[in-house]
């Protein structure tokens, strides 16, 4: 579904990934970790299609297409979803009329007819429930004024309606307590599909003990330095990424 | 030296004369004192952004006829009242007799009640500020007297649709007096619209006199063509413990200008300023408020938000005179702005002048761009890029617009900006 060949990107002169190579099938859980600074950030919104990086080298295919080539937009539009590390406040545009402007350009895109106002809201409400997003949420500007973790919420939430093709979770599990924790990995575990695939970065492994990755690969310097079963996870999480001889920004300030 | 431009003297030639007499003679004296009235010039400061858009050929004060082909209205709610070229058209008005309000064109008062209405008429404004509107006083052929009795609520609002046919090159003058007794209410919503494409010049004047408790809500929706320059003036009274409300809303053309002046002269009064201007390609708009607070314990709340993209340009001049007695005064100013191109201009200038020492007053005025992270973030869920801008753009007014108070027109207004927009983002 996904293919990265010797991905380059930079942002400002400054090059972030150094030679991305990864491979994703439908159905396939793959999970990126890494220290801070490593570059998974970047990968994420690379692959979105954000215009604060230029890719300098490499290729990357989407389901045979060249992804680089589309726009944001498009890549949407073809499955490309990204859940953001930090989701974006937007007052004056309500939660709703976004996601139905986004659902019905998906529709609008495969040829489907818009769903009308009280069918959007219909469904809408069931999976802000499922979410555990009171459905007043709806109703509020984009985010605006939401908690870190409902907006981590809302986030599943538009995934499950947009119904992607491939789910790209940068940090999904940053500032979540226990209990959200597990309600977005449960949102996170019902998007699992044979024709669908995610790819999860984190920094920590405690996202993985409840949606359990096919693969994981650790990402250091703008690399990936080693890549295994779920199996890695855990050697991880017990000796850090010292003995890959990676250094930890964050562990070295702290 | 070369000398200052002058008002051109045909322009004080008005058409009919169907007016009442006192009216008559009140326009005849105007007309009198606006002979050789100097034009403002780039050197007058209130008019130094619009002077070059302000175009006063003779043929402009040819008084377009008052009957004309109809344009269309945003709004359908409530009591309609319709004004064609600043003359009324019965036939196209609805309200019903109402106990405590009485409506009446100008050309329908006896001379009895025309002598005394004009006694109170240009009794609101500041002449010196509003020198071009002062030209509607020498020019209107009829208007409209709304008064209301004291404790009189409007159980509707009462909608004026101003028409100018710009079928042939003139101008029109519409004029309205509203008298508002003690704990009286209304809205009232004042449209200007167009139809044709000549050359037309539309030159308004409302006022409001407030006493002892009244409310009112005033909609100011300026919607004419781009073939019209508007130059409209507002002026309010207000006593104690009245409230007046505002809500502008101005799409842009070849000169687009609002004065509006009030002021606060019995305690307690309250105002709230409501203001949304929009304009692209070489649109232009100009808003110049003022509040008087004169007496103490009054409150103003004036919030106007610009959008200008394309090479358009648009300005607010928002003045706040806090007098030596008016202790206690609250004002509060905000003045948001968003450019959508290089090539546009807003101009923002708050004006305080503060005589009072015990006052709270607060202004504030920003310019920005549309947020680029906002943008990514919507256009990563497959919504357009041209939708998109759409949502931002409106976002940055929404809230002003959902204040609107009459459902009626807060939606045509949406859907107006919305196409709006919609052309902007197509031509960028």
């Amino acid at each position: 579904m996904l293919n990265i060949k010797n991905l380059h990107a930079s942002v400002e002169g400054e090059e972030i990934l150094k030679g991305i190579n990864l491979e994703i099938k439908a159905g396939e859980i793959h999970a990126i970790m890494g220290p801070n600074g490593s570059g998974k950030s970047t990968l994420s919104q690379v692959l979105a299609g954000s215009e604060n990086f230029e890719v300098t080298e490499g290729e990357v295919t989407f389901n045979g297409e060249n992804l680089l080539d589309l726009k944001t937009e498009e890549r949407a539009r073809e499955g490309v979803f990204l859940a953001f590390q930090y989701p974006v406040e937007i007052p004056g545009v309500s939660n709703l009329q976004f996601l139905r402007t986004a659902v019905n350009s998906m529709r609008g895109h495969r040829g489907e007819p818009e769903m009308n106002a009280a069918e959007f809201m219909k469904h809408a409400r069931e999976v802000s429930i499922q979410v555990d997003l009171d459905p007043a949420f709806l109703k509020r500007g984009v985010n605006e004024g939401f908690s870190g973790g409902e907006k981590k919420r809302n986030e599943i939430l538009q995934a499950l309606l947009l119904q992607p093709k491939l789910a790209i979770l940068d940090e999904t599990d940053s500032g979540l307590d226990i209990d959200a924790l597990h309600v977005v990995s449960d949102g996170v575990n019902a998007l699992r599909a044979k024709d669908r695939a995610i790819l999860m970065v984190t920094h920590y492994q405690r996202l993985l003990n409840h949606i359990v990755p096919d693969y994981v690969h650790v990402l250091a310097d703008g690399k990936i330095v080693k890549s295994g079963g779920r199996e890695l996870a855990y050697e991880l999480e017990e000796r850090g990424y010292g003995w890959l001889n990676v250094k930890d920004k964050e562990a070295e300030a702290s | 030296m070369k000398s200052a431009p002058t008002l051109s003297r045909v322009f004080l030639e008005p058409a009919g004369n169907y007016l009442p007499g006192p009216l008559l003679e009140l326009r005849k004296q105007k007309g009198i004192a606006l002979v050789d009235m100097p034009l403002p010039t780039r050197k007058t400061e209130n008019w130094k952004y619009s002077v070059r858009h302000l175009k006063l050929s003779d043929e402009l004060a040819v008084a377009l006829p008052s009957r004309g082909k109809k344009g269309t209205s945003l709004s359908t709610a409530g009591y309609r009242v319709v004004f064609r070229n600043g003359v009324m058209v019965p036939e196209a008005s609805d309200f019903p007799d109402l106990n405590g309000i009485r409506i009446q064109r100008f050309c329908d008062l006896d001379d009895h009640a025309a002598a005394a209405l004009a006694e109170r008429l240009n009794n609101t404004l500041n002449s010196q500020t509003v020198q071009m509107a002062q030209l509607n006083s020498a020019r209107f052929e009829d208007g409209l007297f709304i008064q209301l009795d004291k404790e009189t609520v409007l159980d509707q609002p009462l909608f004026i649709i101003h028409e100018v046919t710009a079928s042939s090159v003139g101008s029109a003058y519409p004029r309205i007096y509203v008298d508002a007794a003690r704990h009286s209410q209304m809205t009232l919503v004042e449209e200007y619209i167009s139809s044709g494409s000549e050359p037309v010049m539309v030159n308004t004047v409302t006022e409001f006199v407030l006493a002892e408790g009244a409310r009112i809500t005033s909609v100011r929706l300026t919607l004419e063509g781009e073939s019209v320059q508007h130059i409209g003036a507002t002026g309010v009274r207000q006593a104690t413990a009245s409230r007046f409300e505002s809500h502008c809303v101005g799409f842009g053309g070849p000169l687009r200008r609002h004065d509006l002046q009030l002021r606060l002269e019995g305690e307690g009064a309250e105002c709230k300023l409501n203001g949304v201007v929009v304009t692209q390609g070489k649109q232009h708009y100009d808003n110049h408020t003022s509040i008087e607070h004169i007496a103490a314990h009054c409150n103003s709340e004036e919030t106007y938000r610009n959008i200008a993209a394309g090479q358009s340009h648009a300005i607010f001049n928002g003045r706040i005179h806090i007098h030596q007695d008016a202790q206690k005064s609250n004002a509060n100013m905000s003045n948001k702005n968003l450019l959508l191109s290089t090539g546009a201009e807003i101009d923002t200038k708050p004006e305080l002048e503060i005589y009072a020492d015990d006052v709270k007053c607060a202004h504030g005025a920003t310019i920005g761009q549309l947020n680029k992270t906002s943008l990514f973030y919507l256009v990563s869920r497959g919504v357009g890029r041209r939708e998109a801008n759409t949502l931002l753009t409106i976002a940055f007014i929404n809230e002003l617009v959902e204040q609107i108070p009459v459902e009626a027109v807060r939606e045509a207004v949406q859907l107006r900006l919305n196409d709006f927009f919609n052309q902007t983002f197509q031509v960028a």
